[in-house]
């Protein structure tokens, strides 16, 4: 068995790494001393992932939003059973989630993880799905939904993206809606389980005080195939390059007006570190403009425009990129007008270096500060893999990037056209 | 997977993720998160060793040196009353804009980026009837940081010019700063409606204590800012500095010479006299149900079932009601979780939750508005069935190995094992991780029986849209 091991002096950390005949790669970032263990189990096969062509076919299909989140949902169910019981038996957390591009299943555990570790091996790769149990669950993930109709900030999020894209499922909830997951049953989740599910597709990924030679064999003798098979033919359609509207709003039962805003951006085709090293840019112009010791922060918080709520986001995908930054504001578009203001500002004269090198600086120090935690550090190094880079290729970007390319993305980036706002108001 | 069970909130919270499977369920605690190490709680967590006490004045140090980070706490306590609770809100968001050091927001956030992303922040929460602030400043540690800094050192010292030399101006807190933070903490309190789940929870367990100081909120009360001069709040500053009793937590790698310095400073505070506490434990048994019903403009109702535990953290009993919480709603394991939702649909997520302290018990679960009565009717005979008995082996053993998971799971936390430690210092018990997963594990049926026949319902709070609550 060939395992590789990675030591990042800087970080303090080491990767061990494997890789299996059918493609799948496999992971341990250990954590000595602590009580949790964790694993996941995931697939690159998201939210935005509703059209492809099958293995084996010529034509591709359209499957119903919210698909992938749903067969999230049902993997649980098992011959005999619902997993949980198992994991519950063992005293662990089993749990799982779906993002745009990827589905991840985990457990953690502070005992037994071996037999933790064999059963999210085995469900994952046995679905056991009725039309009993999918007509059941429709009314679960029918509540899911109905909370995030609730839920201001996320609302206010997919607004967003409503307004950013035209056409590209980036756009769609994850969980869909109550019409489209009525359009599921069991036929189609399994054509979406066979086409996405192959372990070529996936990855797996431990985190905890465990022996790397004890879960890659596990690894080796549970992946069922053994042979690699060529990457799955995902359909996007076309996206204009500009916004698809610059403003929407929407009335919820909220105390303050709920703002996001931000900047479309080209689809990139290529992976890896180039991908992160121009989300690290955008990060980092957005901490230099409107970041907690920038003048424009400074002053929106005393004129009462902005609070502690306010963030950013950036998202730099295979086929998508944007960057959003929000929070509760008694007036977002004067906020939109200030940040316009000061960006023009910027352009003009230049970033300050000074502020460049201290902001490089702490983002160094919030990075090391994830291997704090077993969840984050499973979170960053999954949300980062099918993208073609590892978390640790963070460290190499901190040491290359300059100043010079942040500069040059400042003004790539923050595009007047691009810019899109969404507004969630009170009643 | 929803809320992320670690705490700094800059993570999960922004990632745009559905779905998890389930809910996971939180403590109700909690405000905001190779040398060799004492292993004597057979946990690399650290003990909380009290290393001084003085003036009112505990300083607590856990060794630990298995995170990259390590962090000083400030809890300030008071009891929660009405005439305070608004000063006790109000005083840190004034005192988080400026020291006589630095001077601005500005200039404490360049000194946290300075310091390798150092996080610093304060705020209140409420344990039982007390009310605590809390001041924190997290921070790489020293071996991990590429330069000589003295990250404890730096960091320890803008914590402490924040609490010890506010930027006063002629004496007083600036009137610029009171104004800007009087607006934005109504901004806050009026914002509890804004995430109704928590909400939902919040106002039940207030239901129930209508006339007791639990009903507070922490922020405080939207009608009282108005009134708070800066001679008022800079008053009120005086007080919690001379008479609130203070705990100290140092939390990571620590040297001797790093815990002197605090204590010095600590010597150098003004002379203290310091008030006595309560945490608000209530017994109430036999008292008649009531209905509570909230409308917003909302699509998803939220049922809440607010109840007296009639136990209290401090009695022989508490391991087995904790036993009792997580078989009725603590996980995927539970009562809840298996008939409300995996049985009958009706939820995503549906729960039990322990509020400790001041012996509270709530159930939410969120629901179509029409599935009230049903859910409700469910969610009570899963009480009534434990209270007579109706739980299998294989049901306590889930729930005891569930609740040892959780807590050995807090010690990968820095937050959560001072959390942890405080708590046990708000509730007057003393144990440590494996004394409670020992006691937890001798628990025996009768317990969880006995126990669960002490748990009385209150209140019955229902959020819903307002069509609906006429036909109520």
């Amino acid at each position: 068995m060939n395992i590789e091991r990675i030591e990042y002096e800087k970080a303090g950390e080491v990767l061990y790494k494997y890789e299996h005949s059918s493609g799948l790669k496999a992971f341990v970032i250990p954590r000595k001393g602590y009580s949790k263990k964790y694993a996941a189990f995931a697939t690159h096969y998201g939210s935005v992932d509703n059209e492809f062509i099958m293995p084996g076919e010529e034509s591709p299909i359209h499957v119903p939003d919210g698909i992938a989140h749903f067969l999230e949902h049902k993997l649980f169910e098992q011959k005999d059973g619902s997993v949980m019981d198992k994991f519950s038996a063992l005293g662990s957390s089993p749990n799982a989630y779906t993002s745009f591009n990827q589905t991840v299943y985990l457990f953690s555990c502070t005992d037994r993880f071996e037999e933790n570790f064999d059963l999210l091996l085995n469900y994952v790769q046995n679905p056991y799905i009725t039309e009993e149990s999918v007509e059941k669950e429709k009314g679960i993930i029918g509540q899911e939904i109905m909370m995030y109709q609730d839920n201001p900030g996320w609302r206010v999020f997919f607004n967003l993206l409503g307004a950013f894209y035209k056409n590209h499922p980036v756009k769609i909830d994850i969980a869909g809606t109550i019409d489209s997951i009525a359009r599921i049953d069991r036929d189609t989740l399994y054509k979406c389980y066979n086409t996405f599910y192959h372990p070529s597709n996936m990855m797996i990924l431990a985190v905890g005080d465990v022996d790397p030679g004890v879960v890659f064999e596990k690894v080796e003798g549970a992946i069922a195939h053994k042979q690699p098979r060529p990457p799955v033919k995902r359909i996007y359609p076309d996206e204009p390059a500009s916004v698809s509207r610059d403003y929407v709003e929407q009335q919820l039962a909220v105390s303050i007006p709920i703002f996001q805003m931000g900047y479309k951006d080209r689809s990139f085709g290529e992976k890896g570190i180039d991908l992160i090293m121009y989300e690290t840019a955008v990060k980092l112009l957005y901490d230099i403009l409107i970041g907690r010791s920038s003048e424009l922060y400074e002053q929106l918080y005393s004129e009462g425009l902005l609070n502690s709520s306010f963030d950013t986001d950036v998202s730099v995908e295979n086929g998508y990129s944007f960057s959003a930054m929000g929070g509760e504001s008694p007036d977002p578009l004067k906020v939109r007008e200030r940040f316009c203001k000061a960006l023009e500002d910027v352009k003009r004269k230049g970033l300050d270096e000074t502020a460049y090198n201290r902001l490089l600086k702490n983002m160094r120090g919030r990075f090391m500060r994830q291997f704090n935690s077993v969840e984050r550090i499973s979170h960053s190094f999954i949300s980062v893999y099918f993208k073609g880079v590892s978390m640790f290729d963070y460290l190499q970007v901190y040491d290359k990037i300059t100043f010079k390319y942040v500069n040059e993305i400042l003004h790539e980036h923050f595009r007047q056209e691009n810019l899109a706002m969404s507004v969630v108001k009170p009643v | 997977m929803l809320p992320c069970p670690d705490k700094p909130p800059d993570f999960l919270a922004k990632s745009f993720v559905v779905g998890g499977l389930i809910l996971q369920d939180q403590e109700m605690c909690c405000s905001a998160k190779e040398r060799k190490v004492q292993m004597d709680n057979g946990f690399n967590a650290g003990r909380a060793i009290k290393v001084s006490s003085f003036n009112g004045t505990d300083i607590y140090r856990i060794d630990t040196d298995k995170f990259k980070t390590s962090s000083i706490h400030f809890f300030f306590q008071d009891n929660l009353t009405r005439e305070t609770v608004t000063k006790n809100a109000l005083l840190p968001a004034v005192m988080r804009r400026g020291s006589q050091k630095y001077a601005t927001l500005k200039d404490i956030s360049m000194e946290l980026e300075n310091l390798y992303g150092a996080s610093f922040d304060c705020g209140v929460t409420k344990k039982g009837e007390r009310h605590i602030i809390h001041f924190y400043t997290e921070f790489l540690s020293k071996r991990y940081v590429p330069d000589d800094t003295e990250t404890f050192d730096a960091a320890l010292d803008l914590l402490f010019s924040i609490i010890a030399s506010p930027a006063f101006v002629n004496g007083r807190f600036s009137e610029e700063y009171l104004a800007q933070e009087k607006e934005k903490l109504k901004i806050l309190i009026q914002g509890r409606v804004n995430d109704k789940m928590q909400y939902s929870v919040d106002r039940c367990l207030e239901e129930v204590c209508r006339d007791e100081p639990y009903s507070i909120f922490d922020y405080g009360f939207a009608e009282d800012l108005d009134a708070i001069t800066a001679d008022e709040l800079t008053a009120h500053y005086r007080t919690m500095i001379e008479t609130y009793p203070l705990q100290v937590y140092l939390a990571g790698s620590i040297t001797d010479r790093e815990t002197d310095r605090v204590i010095a400073l600590l010597k150098g505070l003004p002379g203290r006299n310091v008030l006595t506490l309560r945490n608000g434990f209530v017994k109430k048994e036999g008292m008649e149900k009531r209905q509570v019903t909230e409308t917003m403009n909302v699509t998803q109702g939220k049922l809440c079932l607010g109840y007296r535990t009639n136990t209290a953290a401090d009695s022989a009993d508490f391991p087995a009601l904790m036993v009792f919480n997580s078989i009725l709603g603590g996980g995927i394991h539970s009562k809840l979780f298996q008939n409300v939702r995996e049985k009958a649909s009706l939820a995503y997520y549906s729960y039990s939750r322990l509020e400790k302290f001041k012996g509270l018990m709530v159930v939410s679960s969120g629901i179509e508005i029409k599935n009230k009565d049903k859910t409700l009717e469910i969610t009570e005979k899963q009480l009534e069935d434990i209270k007579n008995g109706i739980i299998s082996d294989q049901e306590i053993e889930a729930a005891v190995k569930s609740i040892e998971t959780g807590i050995k799971s807090l010690t990968d936390s820095q937050i959560n094992i001072v959390d942890y430690y405080l708590s046990q210092t708000v509730s007057g018990t003393n144990d440590d991780f494996n004394d409670i997963i020992e006691k937890v594990r001798q628990v025996k049926k009768e317990d969880v029986v006995n126990t669960a026949r002490r748990i009385c319902l209150d209140t019955i709070y229902f959020l819903t849209a307002p069509e609906n609550a006429e036909q109520q």
